[in-house]
Parts: structure tokens; C-alpha cells; sequence
């Protein structure tokens, strides 16, 4: 084919406007660190990084329920427990007063005794984390037991989430974990009022009955709080893993992008050489 | 017999018609980066010889002709590919322009702002009483319907830049059609007497290419020399030495218009699809159109999504005694007419119903009324009126709970086109159990107002006072709880449900056409994101080939017509040596002349 001087001169242009193109790609690339900085670049992956993004965000969203979960749960945990110790040291008094060699008079001071207790069980019951109630099931702004022992809570105890498709009960229907252990020390402290041995020992096979029950409630909730660690587990490795992902789609492999930039290079190197080459050529140089 | 004259008169015509291959070598070597040049090569014929007795004897040269080396077919294709070019170019240039207002990697996308919504829904769930968690979804709500706005706004600016493109593109077109129709009239008078204006034509063709860079070019060669040119849709541009204009026009001035002489105008909008007009008509109509609707359809279901759910629930507390909630959807005709966005009434269920509850002045003691919209105290359709709505309404409160009759009311705002939940100075009001959709509808109870991507806002109600936001339900015996965050894990879980979005396809023949794809909010912004990529990725690859087919032919055209200065370097000489001879030839006829004349 002819070749004109016009095409030389274009071909030098294009050709050089093409690699410089690639070349600064290349650079875009390794100085970034990112394989995608324009949506054009990998639309697909792109697509892919996004959702992978949204996922994460939400992990780490139920990671933070789930903490929020454990200090309730916790917090449960602790009160139920030191009433439980609180119904162990009753049942303690409670032998000891049922012996005949009691008088009425140490009867009596027991009773104070009992009816300190019975204030610290509805302190512990009425126990609040940042403000709200944990036994008041969803009335957490009002505290769910007054002095006589009533529950003011509801049933619908406070919930959190903490998967897409689960949720866990962190917070307590009080009346439901309490039930009518108020009334039992209640009636323990006026039957050492009235040096009622028969009443003493009424109240200490209730206590029996208080102290399973809130045995009960509480390996409830370590088996809740297992859950949420298991969980938790789940949430960090499924994290770890949409991490490696989305930095496998993000992110540039360094080692082959330095590799495509030197080879960029050398091909800009060449054309550059061999254009200087050719455009210097002409008849015109040879004729005197 | 020959004389010596006649050598002179050989030696004349070689001086001159060498001399004349030096001229048009010269032209050449000028011309060597000329874009559009074809190069000229003089054609040299002996003259027609004359016999004298039985010799013929030779006249010398003459320049028969000089040619023009083009290839009209190359030509043709070449400014067609360039008018492809011009086209993917701009085309290129806007996408990328798009491609940066929907860059995911910055913090403010409203990709991370989606997820960041749905976690404050779940940071409330949490802590349902707590004010902090409620102001901090209110902010992030406000800059996320900000950020729709944005990107609504800067889709619309694209368009309009791109309609004052098509203006001054159209001024252009103007100018280079009045250029080549008065060409037309100068090569029409100059070739009038057989010969070729080879400048001229080259001109010619150069301003053609440069209206192929603008639209649709077809030519026709007319026996005179001249050029008619059309357009898309067979409108003339120039025919003879006339040309024909393009305008503005339409309703909103965004159309293009072929006048014809009669001061009628054909609209060839649609039918551009070359050259930048194309490029830009195609941006506008067929992409950014396609990505604005996707947008608005994105926002529309997104607000729906989340008023229909918000409206079920209550605050922290009622709506207040002496307070009312004004309806933000708005109708002065028919309920079916509402504008919440979402395609209109396939969203209200006209069978279904909803309770409102009415509490003492303390927000206690609530009672409730069932409003049935399919009931025989009005029956509601999509036809009915807020009238009738309003009517309905009052009548359900009067006839469930007659002692409450007008202690909470409905009623219609001033210019009639909004209900309004209005409470006495001792009464409060909540809302539940809506299984029509019709509070969502009307505006009442919800979270957002405003309906498409660049109206969503927040509900004025929640702006004032956060504990209206509605994380909490009343529960069947009219208790409501500080605690409760049933409303609020609902709405959180709206990030996984899968809803029918409308998706949008937008062809400049056949108009826009409404599609859908069944995703989340989240991965539905992702495929939109996607698929600008993608369609910004496709148009870069078009503009490559273009690129490399327009070189191909460059390369082409230019081995047909451009200029070698090696072969011009070789004419001169070929020329110079030839004149040099003919020098020759007159200094030998003069020595034998003066030979002639020495005889004593």
C-alpha cells in the first residue's frame, strides 16, 4: 500500500495516544491500589462488591445488637443470681428460726432481717441498665414492681435481633421470673412476727420452690447468652470471609499490576523509539 | 519539412508544461498536512502531431488534465465513520460524567447510606425509648433524601446541559449547511466551462465531514457538479445553492426541527443517530431518561416501603390533645388519584381496614374504632372522594364509640385536598392494625413525605418532635410500651424483603417502557449502579472500534489521496530534469540558428 507522510504521522499519534492511555491505566491501578475506580472498570464486580458491602454493614449492625443483647442478658443474670443468693440465705434463716431453742424476741429481730431482704428482691427486680427495666417486659420506662411486690411490666419482653430471620428475648416478663416470691417473704417475715414455726416452715418449702425456679430462669439465660456467643462467632467469620472477598474484587493483585505496569512501559518505550525512527526518514534528507 | 521553428515551439511548450508539473508539485508539498487535500497529479499528453508530406511531425506537450486522487466510495465511508465516531465520542464523554455523580467509593453514596437507614432502624430496636438513637436516624434520613434529591438534580442539569449542546450543535449545523450551498454555487459557475475545481471540491468535502461530525449526512451528485445533502428522515440540507435550517422547537424547546421552505417543520428528534446530535439526543433520551426514571422508581418504593410499615405503628407517645396530622398526599379528585409515588391505587387495598384509637387527655384509657373502608356507613373505592373518606370516618367513630363522637375528627384542609386527624383540647390519637394501606396513602402516620427522588423529606410531625417516630405498636388492648420495638424491627427488616421495583427501559422510537425486577432497595441501587458500568463500558469499547475503523480508513484514504514527499521529492526532479532538457533543446535550436545565420 502507499504509505502517505500524513499516515505515518497519524499512526505515530494514535498509536502513542493508545499506549499512553494504557499506560496511565496501569499507573491508576498501582498507585491506587483498586482494580475498579470507575463503575466501567468491572461492573460486575462492582455489583458483587456493593452487595458484599451492604452485607457487611449489616454484621457489623447485628454484632452491635448483639452486645447490646449481652449487657441485658448479663444484667439479668447478675440480678437473678443475687436473688437467688438472697432466697439461699432466707431458707438459711429459716432453719435456723424453726429450731424450738429460738425465742420470740430473736424471732423477732429476724423479721428485720427478712424484711431487708425482701427490699434488696425488689431493688434486684427493679434493676435498670441505661435507664430502662429489665423485668418490665416492653414497659422498660416505669419500674415493674412496686414495694408490695405487684408487677406494673407486661408480658412482651423486650426483644432484639439478632439475625435476618432471628431474635432473642434479652429482656423479662419480671412476673413471669419473679412470680410469688415477694409474698413468701412476706409471710415468712409475719410469721416471725407471730413466732409461727408452722408458717416458718410453710415458707422455707416455698423458698425451695423460688430458689429452682430462678435456677431455672437463669440457665435460660446462659443457654441465650451461648446462643448470641455462637452468633457472634458466626457473624466474625462470615465477616472475615466477605472481607477476603470483597478485597479479592476491590483490590489490585500489587506484584501483577507492577508486572503490567513495566510492560506497559517497555511497549511506550519502544513506540517512542521506533516513531522518532520513522519520522526522521525522508528523500528529502538525501537529495542535494 | 521540419524547421527549426518548430523545435522552438516543442522547447516552449516542454518549458511551460514542465514548469506546470513544478507548480502542481509545489501544491502538493504544500499541501503534505492538508487533512482533507487529495493530492493532484498533472496528466501530460503530446500534442496531436501534424503531417507534413508524408512525416508527422510532433507538436511537444501539453498538461491534458490535472487529477484529483480521490475515491469517492472511501470518502463516503470514511465521513460516515467519522459521523459514528462523533457520536460514541460524546456519547463517551457524558457517560463518564455519569459514571463520576454514582462513584460507590465515596462514604456519601446512597448505597452505604442505605445500609447506615436500616442500621438506625436496628440502633433504635435497641434502644426504642432512647431520643439520641431517634435524632441520629432523623439526621441520617434527612441527608439520605438529600442525596436522592442530588442525584435527581445533577441527572436533570445533565439534561439540560445536553438540550444547550443540541442548541448551539444545531447553529453550527446552520452555518457549515450555508457554506456548502454557497460552494455548490461558486464550483456550479467556475466548472460551467469543463473544467474541475479541484480546491474547491476538496473545501466542499471538508465542510461535509464536518457536518457528518454534528448528524446524519447522505449525499447525492448532482450532473451540474453540485451537492445535495440530507439528513435523517430525507430532509434536505442543501440542495443547488440553498440550504435548509434546523431549530428548537416543542413544548419544552428539547426537540430538534428540520424547517422546510414553507415554514412547516418536521420534528427528526428520534430519528438522529449519527454524528454528536445523535450522541447527545441518545445521552438524553435514551440513558440518563432510563437511569432518572430507575432513580425516581427506586425512591418511590423506597418511601412506600417504609411509610406503609411507619403508619402501623405509634411513638413514644399519641398525638397530642388540640393537635392534628394533615394528610402530605394530596387529591382534589379521586383517591385513585393520590400521588404517594408507587403506581396509585394497586397499592391500597379498599377492602381492608384500620384502627384508630382514642386516648384521654394523658394519652390512657384508649379506645378503639375499626374504620372500615368497605362499609355500609360509605363504601370506599378508588373512585371516592377524601370527602367521602372524611365521611366515613366520622360516621365509623360515631357509630362504634357515640360517647367519642367528635372528640377526634377528620375533616378536609381548606382547599379541600387533604384529610386532617384533628384531637379536642382533652383527647389524644394513635393509629394501627392498617391492612388497606389507605394512612400510608393519604400521608397520615408516616415517616416520609414527598414521593419521588427529588421531593423525598421527612414528615414535618417527626422533624418537630422525634418520639413520633413510630417504633412502638398499640397493642389489641389499646396498651402502648416505651419498650417496644416491634415497628422498629419490621421496618428494619424491609432491607431484606424482596419488592417488585419497576425498571425501566427507554428507546428514543418506542418510547419508555416499564419492566421490573424483584430485589431488595439495596440490591436494586446495585444493579442500576451496575448497569451504568456497564453501559458506560460498552460505550467506551464502541468509541475503540469506532476509533480504529475511522483510522483503517484513514489510512486508506489517505494511501489514495494524501501526499508522499518522497514521490513529490522524485516529481521534482522528474520535472526539474525535464525543464533542464527543454532548456537543452533551446540553446541547441539557437546554436544551429546561429550557425544558420554565420553561413557568409
Amino acid at each position: 500500500m502507499r504509505v502517505a507522510n500524513k499516515t505515518i504521522y497519524d499512526m505515530v499519534k494514535f498509536n502513542l495516544g493508545k499506549i499512553t492511555e494504557e499506560l496511565n491505566h496501569a499507573n491508576r491501578v498501582v498507585s491506587t491500589g483498586k482494580r475498579i475506580s470507575d463503575l466501567s472498570d468491572d461492573p460486575v464486580g462492582l455489583t458483587q462488591a456493593l452487595n458484599i458491602k451492604s452485607a457487611l454493614s449489616n454484621f457489623e449492625q447485628l454484632g452491635r445488637n448483639i452486645s447490646t443483647g449481652n449487657s441485658w442478658l448479663t444484667a439479668s443474670e447478675s440480678a437473678m443470681s443475687n436473688v437467688q443468693d438472697l432466697i439461699s440465705d432466707a431458707k438459711t434463716l429459716c432453719i435456723q428460726m424453726a429450731t424450738a431453742t429460738i425465742g420470740a424476741s430473736e424471732r423477732i429481730s429476724a423479721s428485720e432481717t427478712v424484711q431487708n431482704m425482701l427490699e434488696e428482691v425488689v431493688s434486684l427486680a427493679n434493676t435498670e441498665l441505661n435507664g430502662l427495666y429489665i423485668f418490665s417486659g416492653s414497659k422498660t420506662d416505669s419500674a415493674p414492681f412496686s414495694q408490695d411486690g405487684t408487677y406494673n411490666g407486661d408480658n412482651n419482653p423486650f426483644t432484639i435481633k439478632i439475625g435476618r430471620d432471628s431474635s432473642v428475648q434479652v429482656g423479662s416478663d419480671g412476673g413471669a421470673v419473679f412470680g410469688t416470691i415477694f409474698n413468701t417473704l412476706s409471710d415468712l417475715k409475719d410469721a416471725l412476727v407471730a413466732n409461727d414455726v408452722d408458717g416458718i416452715q410453710t415458707a422455707m418449702g416455698n423458698l425451695d420452690t423460688h430458689f429452682d425456679h430462678v435456677s431455672n430462669k437463669i440457665s435460660d439465660v446462659g443457654s441465650k447468652m451461648l446462643r448470641m456467643e455462637i452468633k457472634e462467632n458466626i457473624f466474625q467469620d462470615l465477616k472475615i470471609n466477605n472481607t477476603e472477598r470483597l478485597s479479592e474484587i476491590e483490590n489490585a493483585d500489587i506484584t501483577e499490576a507492577i508486572i503490567d505496569l513495566q510492560a506497559k512501559e517497555l511497549v511506550y518505550q519502544a513506540a517512542l523509539a521506533s516513531s522518532a525512527k520513522v519520522m526522521e526518514l525522508s528523500l528529502v534528507d538525501y537529495i542535494k | 519539412m521540419s524547421n527549426l521553428g518548430a523545435i522552438f515551439n516543442i522547447a516552449k511548450s516542454a518549458l511551460s508544461t514542465q514548469r506546470y508539473g513544478l507548480d502542481v508539485t509545489a501544491q502538493n508539498i504544500a499541501n503534505v498536512n492538508t487533512p482533507s487535500y487529495s493530492r493532484q497529479t498533472p496528466v501530460l499528453e503530446a500534442v496531436q502531431p501534424v503531417s507534413s508530406g508524408n512525416l508527422i511531425i510532433g507538436q511537444g506537450v501539453n498538461t491534458a488534465q490535472v487529477i484529483r486522487s480521490s475515491d469517492q466510495f472511501i470518502e463516503t465511508q470514511l465521513m460516515q465513520q467519522r459521523s459514528k465516531m462523533s457520536f460514541s465520542e460524546e456519547m463517551e464523554n457524558y457517560i463518564q460524567v455519569l459514571e463520576g455523580i454514582f462513584n460507590e467509593n465515596l462514604d456519601t453514596s446512597i448505597s452505604s447510606m442505605l445500609s447506615d437507614f436500616w442500621n438506625l432502624w436496628q440502633d433504635i430496636s435497641n434502644s426504642p425509648s432512647g431520643i439520641s438513637e431517634r435524632t441520629a436516624l432523623y439526621e441520617h434520613s434527612i441527608l439520605l433524601s438529600e442525596q436522592f434529591s442530588a442525584l435527581d438534580g445533577y441527572l436533570a442539569n445533565l439534561e439540560t446541559d445536553l438540550t444547550n449542546s443540541l442548541n448551539s450543535g444545531i447553529g453550527e449545523v446552520n452555518r457549515i449547511s450555508n457554506e456548502i450551498a454557497q460552494l455548490n454555487g461558486q464550483i456550479l459557475e467556475l466548472e460551467a466551462g469543463g473544467n474541475t475545481v479541484n480546491d474547491l471540491r476538496d473545501k466542499r468535502g471538508e465542510m461535509l465531514s464536518e457536518l457528518s461530525e454534528y448528524l446524519d449526512v447522505n449525499t447525492f451528485d448532482q450532473p451540474n457538479g453540485t451537492l445535495t445533502v440530507l439528513t435523517a428522515r430525507g430532509c434536505i440540507l442543501v440542495q443547488g445553492d440553498s440550504s435548509y435550517g434546523l431549530e428548537m422547537g416543542g413544548d419544552n424547546g428539547d426537540r430538534v426541527k428540520w424547517q422546510a421552505s414553507g415554514g412547516t417543520t418536521v420534528d427528526i428528534t428520534n430519528y438522529l443517530n449519527n454524528g454528536k446530535l445523535g450522541g447527545w439526543l441518545t445521552m438524553r433520551d435514551a440513558i440518563i431518561a432510563k437511569y432518572k426514571l430507575d432513580l425516581s422508581s427506586l425512591a418511590e418504593e423506597f418511601v412506600w416501603a417504609v411509610n406503609s410499615q411507619h403508619s402501623q405503628g405509634v411513638g413514644l407517645e399519641l398525638f397530642q390533645p388540640s393537635s392534628n396530622v394533615t394528610g402530605t398526599y394530596k387529591t382534589s379528585n379521586t383517591l385513585g388519584d393520590l400521588n404517594y409515588g408507587v403506581a396509585a391505587d394497586a397499592y391500597v387495598d379498599y377492602s381492608g381496614t384500620f384502627k384508630l384509637w382514642i386516648g384521654d387527655g394523658q394519652g390512657e384509657n384508649l379506645q378503639d374504632i375499626t374504620i372500615d373502608l368497605d362499609s355500609v356507613l360509605g363504601n370506599i373505592e378508588a373512585s371516592s372522594s377524601l370527602t367521602d373518606l372524611r365521611d366515613t370516618i366520622n360516621a365509623q367513630i360515631n357509630d362504634q364509640r357515640p360517647l367519642l363522637n367528635g372528640t377526634v375528627a377528620a375533616s378536609l384542609s381548606a382547599s379541600g385536598d387533604a384529610i386532617i386527624f384533628t384531637a379536642d383540647a382533652n383527647h389524644t390519637f394513635g393509629f394501627s392494625d392498617d391492612t388497606s394501606s389507605i394512612l400510608a396513602a393519604v400521608g397520615v402516620n408516616t415517616f416520609f413525605k414527598g414521593a419521588s427522588a427529588g421531593a423525598i423529606d421527612i414528615m414535618d410531625t417527626i422533624g418537630s418532635d422525634k418520639t413520633f417516630i413510630a417504633a412502638a405498636r398499640i397493642a389489641a388492648d389499646g396498651s402502648y410500651a416505651s419498650g417496644d420495638n416491634s415497628n422498629a424491627l419490621a421496618i428494619a427488616d424491609l432491607q431484606y424483603t424482596s419488592l417488585d421495583i419497576p425498571q425501566w427501559t427507554c428507546d428514543r422510537i418506542t418510547g419508555n417502557t416499564e419492566g421490573n425486577l424483584n430485589a431488595t432497595i439495596e440490591n436494586y441501587y446495585h444493579a442500576l449502579v451496575g448497569s451504568i458500568g456497564t453501559t458506560a463500558s460498552g460505550i467506551s469499547s464502541g468509541r475503540l472500534i469506532n476509533e480504529e475503523m475511522v483510522m483503517k480508513l484513514s489510512d486508506i484514504r489517505d494511501s489514495i489521496s494524501a501526499v508522499s514527499l518522497d514521490e513529490e521529492m522524485t516529481n521534482l526532479i522528474k520535472f526539474q530534469s525535464a525543464y533542464e532538457a527543454a532548456s537543452k533543446l533551446i540553446s541547441v535550436a539557437d546554436e544551429m540558428l546561429e550557425t544558420l545565420l554565420n553561413i557568409k
